[in-house]
This record gives C-alpha cells, structure tokens and sequence, in this order.
C-alpha cells in the first residue's frame, strides 16, 4: 500500500468531472442556500452510496473528497481571518498558526488530489467569530468537529485507498479539536466515540461562513 | 510548548520477548468464522458503541484486526486503570488519566462485546513503575496514544465490514484526542504535523514488546499459531 499519496480521483474515473462539479453560477446563486447547493451536489452520491453499502468508486470519492476540500477550504481561511484580525494572544495564537498551516497542507493536498474538479474556492466571511477570542475558540471547535465527524461518517463509503489517505487527515482533524478544547477549558476527549456528523447538520454548520 | 518529539518506546532499549506478539499469533481464524458471525451478529445489537447495526458480514480478517485493536486497548485500559488506583497522579494529569482510562474500558468493552467468544482473553501487564510517577506516565501515555492512533489508521482501510469499519473510525479519532490532549500535557505540540502515518501490525507489536510490559500469554482461544499478519 502507497501510504500517504491521496490517488489522483480525476484521473481515476473516465466520467469526468461534471457529476459534482458546483459551477460559480450554481455556488452564486444564493437562494438555494449556498452550502446546501453546494454540498447537496457534492454529497448527495455519497449518501446515497453510504446507505446503499456500496464498496467506493472513484465517482463517489471524488464527491466526498470535494466536500472534504470545501470545509478544509472554510478552515485555512478562518484561521487566516483570525491571525490577521491580531486580536489573538498566547496558546490561541500559536493554535491558530499552527492549525492554520496545517489546514492549508490539507487544502493543498485534496486539491492535488481533485485536479480540476475541485473548482474554485468559495468566498467566506467570519466576522468576530474570528476576532473575538472567545468565539474564535468556539468557533474553532465546532468547526474541527465538524471536519472530523463528516470524515468519519463519509470514510465508510471511499475507495481502500482514498480512506488510507484521508485517515491520515481525519486524525489531524481530531487533534486539532481535542488543542481547541484543551484551549477552551474543556475535556479534549469529552466521549469515547466519535459520532459521526451528517452532511444535513455540517451544512448548517458551514453555511454561515460561505458568502453567497 | 515545543515542537520536538516526546522520548517513544524503543524496540532497542528492551529485551524483546515476544509475549504480544504470541498473543496477538493465537487470533482466531478463518476456521471459527460460523461461530465468530453469529457472536458478532448477536453482540452487535447491545453495543452502543458501533454506529451502524448492519449484517455482520464478519470475516476472518476483520477478526484478527478487531482482535488486534482490542489488545492495544487492554494494554491502554490497564495502564491508565493501574494508574489512577495507584493514585500517584495529580491535577490535570489525574484527570485525564481518569477519563482516557474510562474510554479506554469502554473500547475494550466494546470489542469484547462484538467478538464474543472470538476474543482474545487479556494478558498480564506488568508497568514496571512507568504508572506510579508523573513523567513515566506522561512519556508512556503520549508514545500509546500516538501508537494506538497509528495502528488503527493502518488497519481501518483493510476492514471489510462497513459496521466494523464505523466503529474502529469513531474510535480512531478518538485515540487521535487522546493523543493530543497528554501531548499538550507533556509540553509537546498536540498537532505536530498536517499528516498522522500509519504503522504496520508488525511495528506495533514490536514497540509493545520491546516495553516488557505483557507479561503473560492469553490463554488460547484457538488451535491455530501460525502467525499471519494483515498491513
């Protein structure tokens, strides 16, 4: 087993990418809810996929591995929008840098992995919840649950090799949430299980991030 | 908080004696898997833990890989149990070894409960110590969870039952907490890298031995010793 190479999807399915490709148009158009649009067309093959036990097909990686990018994506940019609002001090700061950089390796390497399909990122707003260091830690923790719960419950649909991959992301995500907790006062590891998140609950999470 | 890496378990610090490893060669295989299913069916039902209450389309090698997650966590249940009933630990440190002991008895409760008689029994564990001070603990506690985090990513790709699967993924990212919580405890980065690796069976098992830390067999629970090693 290659470990640690994300398979190119794009190469690996002759269909294409149109399938979840979400256009500029589609993502702009705003009534539809932005995310719901967005992740509907990336996630709605998975689900179905998922529940249907299917064994993984390139497609349906691909779809899973573009709502993976797009919270990835939301993630690097908010710890972007943090450390350069300033208003962050000691462990906070240096969790957002060190988080931050780690969220855009895991940007660089979906996209990698997406080729063209990945598309463009949306634009995002954060307003204090990137500012305001209570709320950027609450915010920071809701959001890396939310990447590690969706990949946990989406794991169960990719490829062997696509989950060998993302597995190696999907732990990173869990110690990012266990620091932000840690940060905040609370148990890193309030459970035993990590439950796994719907895409219907992620995307309420995300939407209010994304501008539309 | 530094970013150098915590002091691990060195195979070459140790006297290898293989007792984990024997234990983890007496799994059982492909000749138990009618009574290993109808167990895993059966149990399945009453554990909480498992996400997802599919046909336990258990095979043989499923069975070896949850046999091989449930001997890390009763490495890991004994040590932070042995821990806190010694009593040596204080404050923060205290606390988590109370509450990571607890998940930790509870993924053993929960891949007992899904193997059935298909469990292997549970060593003996001797600490040599590394349970009754505070710094021995913290290195023990950030080198298994780190280890237990490693060796279940490289297991999970191979699982082939979509349950089974679910289950050992909520438990993975749990490990992944554990690991980042005493890292930050210990003063190291709790996320050091963008990307965690996998570690082979073959790797894990000679940490874990070359820690002395098993120190009596399990009891058989089947006929067959030929060793065969997933990963």
């Amino acid at each position: 087993m290659v470990k640690g190479a994300l398979p190119r999807i794009e190469s690996a399915d002759q269909r294409g990418g149109p399938v979840v490709r979400v256009s500029r148009a589609t993502l702009l158009k705003g009534s539809v809810a932005g995310v719901g649009a967005l992740a509907g067309a990336a996630i709605g093959g998975a689900e179905l996929a998922a529940s249907a036990d299917s064994s993984g097909s390139a497609a349906t990686d691909r779809e899973i591995l573009t709502f993976g990018l797009l919270i990835e994506r939301l993630q690097a940019a908010f710890y972007g929008a943090a450390l350069a609002g300033g208003h962050l001090t000691g462990e906070a700061r240096q969790f957002a840098q060190v988080v931050g950089a780690e969220e855009q390796a895991h940007v660089k390497y979906l996209t990698a992995a997406l080729g063209s399909s990945a598309g463009p990122s949306p634009h995002f707003r954060f307003g204090d919840s990137a500012t305001d260091p209570a709320k950027f830690i609450a915010t920071a923790i809701s959001l890396e649950e939310t990447g590690l719960g969706v990949y946990n419950g989406q794991a169960v649909s990719l490829t062997p090799k696509t989950l060998a991959a993302a597995a190696r992301v999907v732990s990173v995500e869990a110690r990012h949430a266990a620091w932000a907790r840690a940060i905040a006062g609370q148990d890193p590891a309030p459970v035993a299980v990590d439950v796994p998140i719907p895409v219907a609950q992620a995307k309420q999470t995300l939407e209010p991030f994304i501008v539309q | 908080m530094t970013d150098r890496e915590p002091v691990s378990l060195k195979v070459d610090d140790f006297d290898v004696d293989g007792a984990v490893r024997e234990a983890l060669e007496r799994m059982p295989r492909s000749r138990f898997l009618g009574r290993t299913m109808a167990a895993g069916a059966a149990a399945l039902g009453a554990v909480v833990v498992w996400p997802a209450l599919a046909s336990a389309e258990a095979n043989s090698n499923d069975i070896t890989i949850l046999n091989f997650a449930l001997a890390l966590e009763y490495l890991q249940a004994s040590f932070y149990t042995e821990a806190e009933r010694i009593g040596a630990l204080r404050g923060a440190l205290a606390h988590q070894a109370n509450v990571v002991g607890m998940h930790e008895r509870a993924h053993v409760k929960a891949f007992k409960q899904l193997l059935g008689s298909a469990a292997i029994k549970e060593p003996s564990f001797n600490f040599h110590g590394v349970t009754e001070n505070a710094d021995a603990f913290r290195s023990t506690a950030v080198a298994f969870e780190d280890l237990a985090t490693a060796a279940y990513k490289e297991q999970a790709p191979l699982i082939k039952s979509k349950s089974y699967l679910a289950g050992a993924l909520a438990i993975h990212s749990v490990e992944a907490r554990h690991a980042a919580w005493i890292r930050r405890l210990a003063g190291f980065l709790p996320a050091a890298h963008a990307f965690d690796d996998p570690l082979s069976d073959a790797k894990v098992v000679d940490i874990v031995n070359s820690t002395h830390f098993v120190t009596l067999k399990a009891p058989q629970t089947s006929m067959e010793t030929n060793p065969h090693f997933t990963g």
